[in-house]
């Protein structure tokens, strides 16, 4: 239970923040006060408005022309397999862990497990060799820093949309390794009963982890690309 | 008011008072008593039990006096052990009891002739018939099954059962109280037997004396006249065959004060709860047979199956203790002692009880713990291809010894067959396949007892019996190394001494072969009618000498259908005035050859073709129905109502006539089998199931999921019930191979997740130094 409101209150939070994020950076309404009521006034306002909007806008020939256009289908085909493997294993992941998760009080069971654990196996290989291939594009470290109180000012940290996507890859690679890792060591005759326990519950949080850390890799990432 | 009104007022007053005090003073007194038998004085001794002995009629007992009445528990334990409180234990509580419990064992009413194996119980338990539902009174269920009841309960009845059954004969042997001794004896003397023989013989209220060693008991109330009364004292006109029962004590174990020594354990030894409570592998040795995992570590039963005065013993199973209120029960379960966990998994009582050790489980992942109770992997047999088939001492009668061979194969039990429980987990199950005859209207079957079954059928299922009197009458003039026997296709039937018949092999024999009557010499068949010509000159006159013993021995047959001839080449053998005589074969006998019956100028075998038939199809089988036998009966059972539906159970299966008088097999509710979970025995921790790895069930032809039960009963035929392990479980079996096949490529499967493991982790550690080096300024950036 205290899984699935960490898990719907996190991802409201971020649906938020990211909503917000897009707001804040594109509409000129909301730097027109500095009273925060009104600027959330404005942005419920904007959000009810884009959800309107969007939902007019979505129809099964929408999503697909969106999909056709992805810069995916365009890439080499090694590249574009390994990515697909990626986001196929990661979305089936995610679909299944999180659907029993929260509505099936029993869990994870049956076929969709045998499929849950095949996906894990592939989405683990594809995220190794994405990280050893790709990794190195995200690596975007800030300049040395002076000790001085001025670091814990955020306007000076230097965040930025892209840091914060790069952060979000490195989270996200963080927690499928963990995901891995909490998968794999159930399965060794290393853990008694306890242990078994906490790396179930890691394996969840992690889970979590992983998919806010792609919530936020696509949301900027999508956002920047829709941007003119 | 006058003088004499205030004086009578005061009086009256003075009275109530004093009535009043003495009420309190006595209640006081009870309650002090009651605290008193209840309460523990905290010494962890037994006491020695040197107590007088009373009677029914709470008299006590003399033992050098002539005709002692056997002792009463009531009277002789209940003064101290308050007897009513003591009844409503589990042991004798069945049929008054609110709550039914977990599913025990039921009894099994088993009758080999008529094909019956009848689940019965009092209390509400799933496939289970309430003996009252089947006609059964409590007389009738305590002369079938008392042999393996501790007293009291249906042998004890109320006085409202008594009056209801006039035909019961409880004035005669009175009625079996809860038998203490039974379970609290420490005395070898101690026997089990015994106690059944005594509730055999209708020595109710004589049995737990016997059984108890207090004292030798004779006689038996079952050949008594239903007028006899404990009263009315030993039968002086007969001291052969109608003998009162009477006791005679040990007086070795009495005092001078007449008081008895009864050498008592607190807590019953193992031994006492086995009388009743084995299990083990049909076939094995007693030798390789190995004890619960707690007995071997010097653990008593009672340890963990725990009672009050109440008696209401700790049964152990999860879920017991919210059933019950009972919360100690809660420390007594596999996870109570081990894990210090209730049924729900909270840790609610402190583990380790009586030494528990608290188990590693390395490696198991969670769901076992959550679907399979702890007995799947550690109690019973470990799952083997076609299951365990196990005699139970209730259900097989075992135990009880003497000149007899008293246990039996029938009814099957056979274990471990994993099954969900009320608690919806996976648990080891015991399971018996119901056979019954039984009267159906729409959805309702109502089984018929044995005897009204037997009325119906006639000599319908008497095959064995008839050719057993033919054989038995044979045996009157064969010498001591001849056995008169009947050949039929491969068997030799020979009689054996329960009034029927032994088959044994006949190596090289064709099942086609032909039927003769024969003597059994050491290893050879001779025919009972040799190969001779009855008109020859030189004929052994020894022959003819034997065809006359012979047809004397077989006019003793009872019930033949007509007078024994033997018919040797057209000459007819017949005993006329005693001496045999010889004759010419009649143009109707023409045919006739060999040993048989001559009625009404027709000649007739020994046997019938229908008898032979029967008897040849069950040979070296445990079935003891034919599906010809079957057909006739459910069509002798519906002659006199014909309105009503009769159906046969066996082996999973429901058989009744079409309607063209034809035996059909269906499916039905009633011919489910029944099961009852199994906690023992207990396994060591090697012996447990997954210890050599997941795939000790995960595998694509694991025993524990795919081994298959074929329904079983009294009834020869190919219409039973197959079902595999996963179908109790309610798993696809399906689903269960293709897993199962899984864990082939599980140690790459790891292999490649611990490589994929090291390399993210490798990178995502190596990306982190990154970064940190260069907020440190350790790193240039490039």
């Amino acid at each position: 239970m205290l899984f699935t409101i960490i898990t719907v209150l996190s991802a409201l939070g971020l649906f938020a923040g990211l909503t917000f994020h897009r707001f804040w950076t594109t509409r000129e309404e909301a730097k027109s006060t500095i009273l925060y009521a009104e600027i959330f006034k404005k942005y419920l306002a904007w959000l009810a408005l884009r959800t309107i909007q969007s939902s007019r806008q979505a129809s099964p020939k929408a999503w697909w022309n969106y999909l056709k256009a992805l810069p995916l289908w365009r890439l080499p085909d090694l590249e574009k397999w390994l990515f697909i493997g990626l986001y196929g294993s990661f979305a089936y992941l995610a679909a299944s862990g999180f659907f029993f998760a929260i509505f099936v009080p029993r869990g994870l069971f049956g076929y969709p497990l045998v499929g849950h654990v095949m996906a894990g196996g592939l989405f683990a290989a594809c995220l190794a060799v994405i990280v050893i291939f790709k990794g190195r594009n995200f690596i975007s470290v800030p300049k040395p820093v002076n000790l001085s109180l001025a670091v814990l000012d955020p306007r000076k940290m230097g965040i930025t949309a892209a840091r914060v996507r790069f952060a979000a890859f490195w989270l996200f690679v963080a927690a499928g390794f963990l995901l891995t890792l909490s998968a794999l060591l159930p399965m060794l005759p290393l853990l008694r009963t306890p242990g078994q326990k906490f790396l179930f519950e890691f394996h969840r949080y992690s889970a979590l982890a992983s998919v806010l850390a792609a919530m936020i890799f696509v949301g900027l990432k999508a956002f920047d690309a829709a941007r003119p | 008011m006058s003088r004499a009104g205030r004086l009578a007022l005061g009086a009256l007053g003075i009275a109530l008072a004093a009535v009043f005090a003495l009420v309190a003073s006595s209640a006081a007194s009870a309650a002090a008593q009651e605290a008193k038998r209840t309460i523990w004085d905290g010494n962890r001794t037994t006491p020695a039990h040197l107590i007088p002995l009373r009677d029914e009629n709470d008299e006590p007992i003399i033992p050098t006096e002539t005709d002692p009445l056997p002792y009463s528990a009531r009277f002789t334990c209940g003064p101290c052990h308050d007897y009513g409180t003591i009844r409503s234990g589990w042991h004798f509580g069945a049929m008054t009891a609110e709550k039914s419990g977990r599913p025990g064992e039921p009894w099994l009413q088993v009758d080999a002739k008529t094909g019956t194996i009848l689940p019965l119980s009092y209390r509400k338990w799933a496939g289970s018939y309430d003996p009252k539902a089947v006609r059964l009174t409590a007389w009738d269920f305590t002369l079938l099954f008392g042999r393996h009841m501790p007293g009291s309960g249906p042998a004890e009845p109320p006085d409202e059962e008594v009056l209801a059954h006039p035909e019961a004969r409880w004035n005669v042997s009175g009625k079996a109280e809860a038998n203490c001794l039974a379970c609290h004896n420490k005395s070898g003397r101690q026997d089990h037997s015994e106690w059944a023989k005594q509730v055999l013989r209708e020595n109710l209220r004589w049995a737990a004396t016997a059984a108890g060693g207090v004292g030798e008991v004779g006689g038996m109330a079952s050949r008594l006249k239903e007028t006899w009364d404990i009263i009315d004292g030993p039968n002086l006109d007969d001291h052969e065959w109608a003998v009162v029962p009477s006791v005679k004590y040990r007086t070795a174990d009495f005092d001078s004060k007449h008081r008895y020594f009864f050498d008592l354990n607190y807590q019953p030894s193992d031994d006492r709860c086995l009388a009743c409570h084995s299990v083990s592998p049909k076939d094995e040795a007693q030798w390789s047979a190995d004890a619960d995992v707690h007995s071997t570590a010097g653990l008593k039963c009672a340890d963990c199956h725990r009672n009050d005065l109440g008696h209401a013993i700790v049964r152990g199973y999860e879920g017991e203790a919210a059933e019950t209120g009972n919360r100690t029960a809660e420390s007594f379960t596999c996870r109570g002692c081990h894990l210090g966990e209730n049924a729900a998994g909270e840790k609610s009582v402190i583990p380790g009880r009586l030494g528990a050790p608290a188990p590693k489980h390395t490696g198991i992942p969670l769901v076992h713990f959550k679907r399979l109770s702890c007995t799947v992997c550690h109690s019973g047999p470990k799952p083997k291809e076609g299951f365990t088939r196990v005699r139970t001492s209730k259900a097989n009668r075992l135990g009880i010894y003497g000149v007899a061979t008293w246990s039996t194969d029938m009814p099957q039990v056979i274990e471990p067959v994993y099954a969900k429980d009320a608690g919806h987990k996976i648990s080891p199950h015991r399971l018996v396949w119901p056979a019954f005859w039984a009267k159906r209207t729409g959805k309702e079957v109502t089984p018929l007892q044995p005897a009204v079954v037997e009325a119906a059928a006639g000599d319908i299922l008497k095959p064995e019996e008839r050719i057993a009197q033919v054989l038995i009458a044979l045996t009157q003039v064969m010498a001591d190394d001849e056995m008169p026997v009947v050949v039929s296709g491969k068997f030799v039937f020979a009689p054996n001494v329960d009034g029927g018949v032994d088959a044994a092999d006949r190596p090289g024999a064709k099942a086609d072969g032909p039927v003769f009557w024969g003597i059994r010499k050491g290893g050879d068949v001779l025919p009972l009618v040799p190969d001779f010509d009855p008109a020859a000159a030189d004929k052994d006159p020894a022959v003819e000498t034997r065809f006359q013993e012979f047809l004397q021995a077989l006019g003793t047959v009872a019930g033949a259908p007509g007078r024994p001839v033997i018919v040797v080449k057209k000459t007819l053998y017949r005993l006329v005035d005693g001496s045999l005589d010889m004759s010419e074969v009649s143009a109707e006998l023409a045919e006739a050859a060999g040993p048989g019956w001559l009625v009404e100028g027709r000649f007739l075998p020994l046997a019938s073709d229908f008898d032979l038939r029967t008897v040849t199809a069950k040979a070296g089988t445990e079935q003891t129905l034919t599906e010809e036998q079957v057909a006739l009966v459910l069509g002798a059972l519906a002659k006199p109502a014909e309105d009503t539906e009769f159906i046969y159970i066996s082996g999973g299966r429901m058989f009744r006539l079409d309607k063209d008088g034809k035996l059909e097999a269906g499916e039905l509710a009633a011919a489910e089998p029944v099961t009852w979970p199994l906690a023992h025995n207990v396994r060591p921790a090697q012996q447990s199931l997954g210890w050599n790895g997941c795939t000790d069930c995960h595998s694509g032809g694991s025993n524990f999921f795919f081994t298959k039960l074929k329904g079983e009963g009294p009834l020869l035929t190919k219409a039973v019930e197959k079902r595999s392990a996963s179908s109790f479980m309610g798993l696809g079996g399906l689903f269960q191979r293709f897993f199962g096949l899984s864990f082939i490529v599980r140690p790459v499967f790891k292999v490649v997740l611990a490589v994929c493991a090291v390399v993210a982790g490798s990178l995502v550690f190596l990306a982190g130094l990154l970064a940190l080096g260069r907020l440190a300024g350790f790193l240039e950036k490039r």
